[in-house]
This record gives C-alpha cells, sequence and structure tokens, in this order.
C-alpha cells in the first residue's frame, strides 16, 4: 500500500476544481466498518493537488504561497534582522514563528483562535533543518497566514514556509515536508479535509526532511496500536517525500524563470 | 518525582455542551508554573511553558476532535444530552521544578482524577426543550470517575546516541530533543508530541516507542497502587 499522492505544478496558476456537490454523509457512528466517501472524491492514500508559489510577497526577504485545495497558506520571511536590544546576545541566530488566522479562514468567523500552539509547533519543525550558525546575533522572522482553512492547516504552513525560507535564502539542512493522516475507524486517510478533521478518531502528523531521513516534529492524538502507528507513519514519511520533490521542482522553477 | 513537585486538582462546573457533540462533556486542561519553581517563570516568564505543557497535556489525554479515542471518557460527563453537562477544569501547578515536568504532570492528573467525584445530580420532570432544566446538584452522593482509561506520559530525551527517562534538569540542559508518548493500559499510543529541535530518525522513533511502552507499564502499575494505598489511607482517617 504505497502512498500515491496526485500532484499538479503547473506555471500558470490553475488547479483542479473541487466538485462542489457534496456527497451524502453515511451515519459515522454507526459500527467501526465505516465507508467514508471523500467530499473531493480521492482514494483515501491520495493527497490533494499542491500548488506553491514563490515571490508572493514583494516587501518580504522570501516569500511563499501553498495553495492544498481549500487550505490557502501565505508565508513571509523577514530576515536575518538585527535582533532586538532587548535580547541577549547569542551567537547563533534565533527563528521567530507566528502564525495567524485570518477571521474570514474558518467556516464560523473567528475560530482561528483555537490553533495558539501552531506558532510553537512551526518553530520547533523548523528549528532542526535551520543552519542557525550562518546568521549569529540576528534573528530570522517568519509569519504564516492562514487565508482559509480547509483542513490539515499546519502541515501546509510548514511545507509553505520552508519554501519561503529557501527563497529568502537562508541556509538549510533540507526542505522540511509535513503531511497529516487522520485515522477513521480503521482507514487511515491521508490530507484530511476539515469535514474529516472534525470526526477523525486520531491523526498524526509528521514534518519530515526527506533527503536527511529525519523527523523534525511528530504529533499524535487520539489512540493508535503500534502496527497501526507504524504504518500510518511509513505512509507520511513517503508522502512527505514526494512532496519534498514537488517543493523542490517549484523552486526550480521559480529560479530559472528569474534567470530568464 | 524525584525533586520535581507538581500539584493538580480537578474542579467541576455545569455547563452547557459544545453543539457538536452534545453527547459529550468538556474538559479544560491548563498549566501554570510558579515563580517558586525557576525565578525566570516571574510574571510572562514562565508562559511559554505553560502553553506547551498545556497543549502537550490536551494532545495526550484528550484525543481527536471528534472525542474518540480520549483518555478521559467525556460521555460520562453528560447529565441532559444537549444542554447540562459537566466541565471539568484541570489545573497543573509547578512547585519545583526538576526536570520531567511534563509526566509529573501527567502522573498528578491521573491521580487527581481518580480521587474525583462527581456529584450526582438530580434533573427536575420536563422542562420545555429549549430552556435550561432545573437540576438539583446533591451534596451527598459522589460518582467515583473511572480513570482505568487514562493514559499514562513517558518522555524520552535524546541526549547524544542515547536516551534517557525522565531527565533531571541538568540532563534536559543538554538534550538534543525529546519525544512524550502517552500509553493507556491497553499499549495503544493515545497521543504524541515531539519537543525540542534536532531531526530524529523513523526508526528511532518506533524503538522509542517499544521502551515507552515498557517504562508506562511499570509506571501505570506503581501509581496504581500508590492511589489505592492513598485512597486506603483517606478511608480510615
Amino acid at each position: 500500500m504505497a502512498a500515491k499522492p496526485s500532484t499538479t505544478t503547473t506555471a500558470k496558476a490553475t488547479y483542479s476544481p473541487i466538485d462542489p456537490t457534496r456527497k451524502t454523509r453515511p451515519p459515522i457512528f454507526s459500527g467501526s466498518d465505516v465507508d467514508w466517501l471523500r467530499p473531493d472524491s480521492r482514494g483515501f492514500h491520495q493527497c490533494r493537488p499542491a500548488f506553491f508559489r514563490t515571490g508572493a510577497v514583494n516587501s518580504a526577504s522570501g516569500s511563499a504561497y501553498a495553495e492544498f485545495g481549500n487550505t490557502k497558506v501565505i508565508v513571509s520571511v523577514f530576515g536575518p534582522r538585527e535582533s532586538k536590544k532587548a535580547m541577549m546576545y547569542s551567537n547563533i541566530g534565533r527563528l521567530n514563528c507566528n502564525v495567524s488566522y485570518t477571521t474570514f479562514a474558518t467556516p464560523v468567523r473567528g475560530q482561528g483562535s483555537d490553533h495558539k500552539d501552531f506558532s510553537s509547533m512551526l518553530h520547533k519543525a523548523l528549528e532542526g533543518a535551520i543552519i542557525l550558525e550562518t546568521f549569529p546575533k540576528t534573528t530570522v522572522d517568519v509569519f504564516a497566514l492562514v487565508l482559509e482553512s480547509g483542513g490539515s492547516d499546519l502541515p501546509v504552513v510548514i511545507s509553505c514556509a520552508s519554501v519561503a525560507l529557501a527563497d529568502a535564502g537562508i541556509m538549510m539542512y533540507d526542505l522540511v515536508a509535513s503531511v497529516s493522516v487522520s485515522c477513521l475507524g480503521k482507514n487511515l486517510l491521508i490530507d484530511p479535509v476539515l469535514e474529516e478533521e472534525s470526526y477523525q478518531d486520531g491523526s498524526l502528523m509528521i514534518a519530515c526532511m526527506p533527503s536527511r531521513y529525519e523527523v523534525t516534529q511528530l504529533t499524535v492524538t487520539g489512540e493508535w496500536s503500534t502496527p497501526h502507528f507504524n504504518e500510518a507513519m511509513q505512509f507520511c514519511l513517503d508522502a512527505s517525500a514526494k512532496l519534498g520533490k514537488i517543493m523542490r521542482s517549484c523552486l526550480k522553477e521559480a529560479a530559472s524563470d528569474e534567470q530568464e | 518525582m524525584g525533586s520535581t513537585d507538581v500539584i493538580a486538582s480537578v474542579k467541576a462546573e455545569l455547563g452547557r455542551p459544545s453543539a457538536m457533540q452534545p453527547d459529550k462533556g468538556k474538559v479544560a486542561i491548563f498549566v501554570d508554573c510558579s515563580p517558586t519553581a525557576e525565578p525566570t517563570f516571574e510574571g510572562r516568564g514562565g508562559e511559554e511553558l505553560s502553553a506547551e505543557l498545556s497543549s502537550a497535556l490536551q494532545h495526550c489525554l484528550l484525543g481527536g476532535k471528534s472525542g474518540a479515542g480520549a483518555g478521559i471518557d467525556l460521555s460520562s460527563l453528560v447529565v441532559v444530552e444537549g444542554k447540562v453537562c459537566w466541565d471539568l477544569y484541570i489545573d497543573g501547578l509547578v512547585i519545583s521544578s526538576d526536570g520531567n515536568l511534563l509526566d509529573a504532570l501527567g502522573a498528578a492528573i491521573k491521580a487527581a482524577l481518580s480521587n474525583t467525584g462527581i456529584p450526582s445530580v438530580h434533573v427536575a420532570a420536563e422542562a420545555a426543550s429549549d430552556e435550561q432544566p432545573e437540576v438539583d446538584i446533591s451534596d451527598e452522593e459522589f460518582l467515583q470517575f473511572d480513570t482505568s482509561g487514562v493514559p499514562v506520559i513517558t518522555t524520552l530525551t535524546k541526549v547524544g546516541k542515547h536516551y534517557i527517562v525522565d531527565a533531571t534538569l541538568e540532563e534536559e540542559s543538554q538534550m538534543s530533543s525529546a519525544v512524550s508518548i502517552s500509553i493507556n493500559r491497553q499499549g495503544h499510543i493515545c497521543g504524541m508530541i515531539k519537543r525540542g529541535g534536532v531531526g530524529l530518525d523513523p526508526s528511532v522513533i518506533l524503538d522509542m516507542i517499544s521502551v515507552a511502552n515498557f517504562v508506562s507499564r511499570q509506571l501505570m502499575d506503581k501509581l496504581d497502587s500508590e492511589i489505592a494505598a492513598a485512597d486506603a489511607d483517606e478511608d480510615e482517617s
């Protein structure tokens, strides 16, 4: 059962529109054998098409815009900038992350405050990848703004942030690709949508550096038996390797566009 | 645990269940780091750590958004479905910090929950469907909270090439990364958080899970026997 994330990155901004007609929801709470039809008719092991574009914000050192289905995120990176005078001297650089939701991002206005811990999670995910020794005494600021929350927000934010950091020219060991998997009954769904997330029995989010095969951030909620967990982890790692390739190709395109 | 001292308390209040889960109660977990533990915790200093610990505990003990897989059985908290439920506020206070705060808090919360008695509530007969029904809280009868499903948190700290369990403050200062795993009695993982920046090889993580399984079993047995002993003491006095 290999994960097969389907992807499209075209130079011109188009993405496959999602079928707006909603399939009728089967009763979730009846028995453990749930036959869940995904609203956008993907297979259980299919990721949403990923779209990345760098250079979204002109005034920032680096920026990126990512769109995974309905989840739209914009990240801008400022720095390395002088650390505030109040902070102590440090001979390695500092990373400052902030994730915020627009008020119109969620179906119910202003619900983004549920996700206050995303900033620290983003920090931990990126910390292991950035070579902090290259910018001592300075701070790199990463600001993420979720424009629309369509499920699986944090993984998209992390992936977009690493593309933005690459765009800004910050030295990193590797790009950080991140994928999350939801568990509904016995089924594993990769890259859940908001609706699937609200019904999930458990979730696993992994942020990893594909070429180094190292996990920088890992979050598990819900009850998992060990073999089930192994399976889910293998899925995520495989999917993030493929996502890493897409991120790389997007960056190469952007670089080659500039050269022309 | 060693020199780490934490206090956990559980308070219950009547409230309305959320619209999305009318048959489940609500639990909120907050952690406060007192300056008696570290002078840097005074004022806003300890806020970051508190927030991190609170969210880690919520991840580990509360399970997915649909409420399934939660360590704490939320459906036992409902009084009148859709209208009245118990809100549990779990507060943790760190008094002395010598490393491994998360494990200590997890154990304290488990013990506090096992000591919790929810007063039984009598609901007055048929109120109109959108009014709050009259409830009469009895001071006498208590329902013991069921904690056999509550998981125990084990933190494995990676220092250099080895990983250790139950790190003291000194050991934590040298850590490259740490993984906190919460495992329940059946050996299933209820939650897992990775703290610290350095990347970890996935095989290392799998190894850590099996170690955590082993250690948490011992910890759970010890905890249960301690709680039973404490309860027996209380009944006598």
